[in-house]
């Protein structure tokens, strides 16, 4: 155990030193890494952000519900009852009939229509704004208003929820392949870097292997350069993300401030920190350990 | 301690480079293995530490049959021999003293520890006071004990020589034959494959204890002859 630690510790202080000795082009690597990973992070921020905004307008989405025409009011306030328990419902509002026709009437054009009635056709109301806005939320919702007894049928109304979400949908989805081909460009630009440095030391290599080096011994220090690129690359797609955002930011503060909104691109969340760092430190470490194994069938 | 029975080594698309070639090695032994250059002495000595693997025969390692040791294992048993190069095969980029220090960073051997037995081993050599220098600025003569303090670090039981002479002048070259002789006085086994005249004078004439000669010639083995044989 001691001997494994020691190991370890020998192999970072080798790598570091050679980072010390060759810092312009280390920096150079971490530059090229954190531009990859800025470019995914800064799309995840603003699809996270355009999310949050549509949740800020969900109270604007509504379902509408429509209640038999011959329902009484015990009912109507039981329905109500059940409504406002409801734990996806965000709000209700109840409109009755006679309150609808009066709003119908409100308008010029209807008015000679409406005199031809004998009776208000229209049914009673209540007007529901969901918590959540997925589709499958509001789906799941409308299914369950529609079981109510007195209700006669359930409107979804704001169709351009449906489109929004769909469009948030596609643009995940284009994050996720974007993220997924930068980080092969990533595995290949940290796994060439190694590469180079297995070959320029190669006599280390073989004289470490005749001298009874294991092979744990010699791929050691090479995986801490991969995951140590990795992890500075991941640092510095952080701080240009952070710088970014500032920078849009003063943009949109202008346009927020002329719809009377304080909306804002958020940094990213702890957790989010974390994993950009993990990820990036992973995508070092498994680049370093492709090449190694590479360099390794081909030496064979 | 180390045994050759019946061994034959056969590089792929080439004749074989040791044929039925079988001796014994005793601990704290000098021997000298002889020939003409491709007569199979580097391929011996690769042979007795377990660098390669025999086609045919048996090499046993401390009572190890080699072909049998796992390959995770055979750094280890890599780990017991002290090998000097024909070609030094030193790290030009670091100095003496960080070259000197790599089989004990192997071993897991750091700190203060290590800087003691790397001063040691550089003292041993003549090369104190030149562990700050970098190898390209030392002579032909002081590469190879530079070599050879990295070979004698982590105190192996067998040191293993290849042409340790062959681009020495005479009095270098004499000093270094020296040198393994007093390693050998000391209780560890020194094998040194040679094809120098000098260097084979030496061992067959030699006076030292426990010393043998063997003579390769297109991969056989034609002649072994311990020093009583000599003497007589």
């Amino acid at each position: 155990m001691k001997i494994w630690l020691t190991h370890h510790v020998q192999a970072l202080r080798l790598v570091l030193s050679r980072f010390q000795q060759n810092k312009l082009s280390t920096l150079l690597i971490c530059i090229s890494i954190g531009v990859t990973l800025t470019l995914p992070s800064v799309g995840y921020i603003v699809l996270d952000n355009l999310n949050g905004l549509v949740n800020s307008v969900k109270s604007e989405s509504k379902l509408s519900v429509f209640l038999r025409t011959n329902i009484n009011q015990q009912s109507i306030a039981s329905i109500e009852k059940t409504l406002k328990q409801n734990p996806a419902i965000e709000s209700v509002v109840y409109v009755s009939k006679e309150e609808a026709l009066s709003q119908l009437g409100a308008a010029q054009a209807n008015k000679a229509m409406l005199s031809a009635l004998e009776s208000n056709p229209l049914p009673d109301a209540f007007f529901v704004a969901p918590k959540l806005l997925d589709a499958s939320a509001i789906d799941a919702l409308k299914n369950a208003l529609s079981k109510i007894e007195g209700v006669e049928t359930v409107l979804v109304d704001g169709e351009w929820i449906k489109r929004l979400n769909h469009l948030l949908l596609l643009g995940k989805k284009i994050l996720v392949i974007l993220a997924g081909l930068l980080g092969f460009a990533l595995i290949s630009v940290i796994g060439n870097t190694i590469r180079m440095q297995i070959l320029t030391q190669s006599a280390e290599i073989e004289l470490s292997q005749l001298i009874g080096a294991t092979k744990s011994f010699i791929r050691r220090p090479f995986l801490y350069v991969g995951s140590l690129y990795g992890l500075g690359g991941g640092v510095l797609a952080l701080l240009m993300t952070w710088l970014m955002i500032v920078f849009f930011n003063q943009t949109i503060k202008s346009i927020a401030d002329s719809y009377q909104s304080d909306f804002h691109l958020q940094f990213l969340s702890c957790s989010a920190v974390l994993i950009v760092i993990s990820v990036a430190t992973a995508l070092g470490w498994l680049s370093a350990y492709f090449s190694l194994s590479r360099t390794n069938k081909n030496t064979h | 301690m180390i045994v050759f029975d019946n061994v034959t080594k056969r590089y792929p698309g080439s004749i074989d480079a040791i044929s039925n070639v079988s001796f014994a090695v005793e601990q704290g032994e000098l021997i000298y293995v002889t020939g003409h250059s491709g007569a199979g002495k580097s391929t011996l000595l690769k042979l007795m530490a377990a660098i390669e693997q025999p086609s045919n025969g048996t090499v046993l390692i401390n009572n190890q049959n080699v072909s049998k040791i796992k390959e995770a294992t055979l750094p280890f048993i890599r780990r017991k021999f002290g090998l000097v190069f024909q070609d030094h095969k030193l790290l030009y980029d670091r100095n003496c003293f960080q070259n000197v220090a790599l089989p004990l960073a192997i071993n897991g051997i750091t700190g203060l520890e290590a800087a003691k037995r790397i001063r040691a081993a550089l003292d041993k050599v003549g090369l104190l006071n030149r562990e700050k220098a970098m190898p390209i600025t030392l002579s032909g003569g002081e590469q190879q004990r530079l070599a050879i303090a990295r070979a004698v670090v982590s105190k192996p039981s067998i040191l293993i020589a290849d042409e340790p002479t062959g681009n020495l002048d005479k009095n270098y070259a004499s000093d270094i034959l020296a040198l393994f002789k007093a390693f050998q006085q000391v209780g560890v086994t020194v094998i040194i494959a040679t094809h120098d005249a000098l260097a084979r004078a030496e061992g067959e004439n030699t006076a030292a204890s426990h010393s043998k000669v063997l003579h390769l010639d297109h991969g056989k083995l034609i002649q072994a002859v311990s020093n009583t044989e000599v003497l007589a």
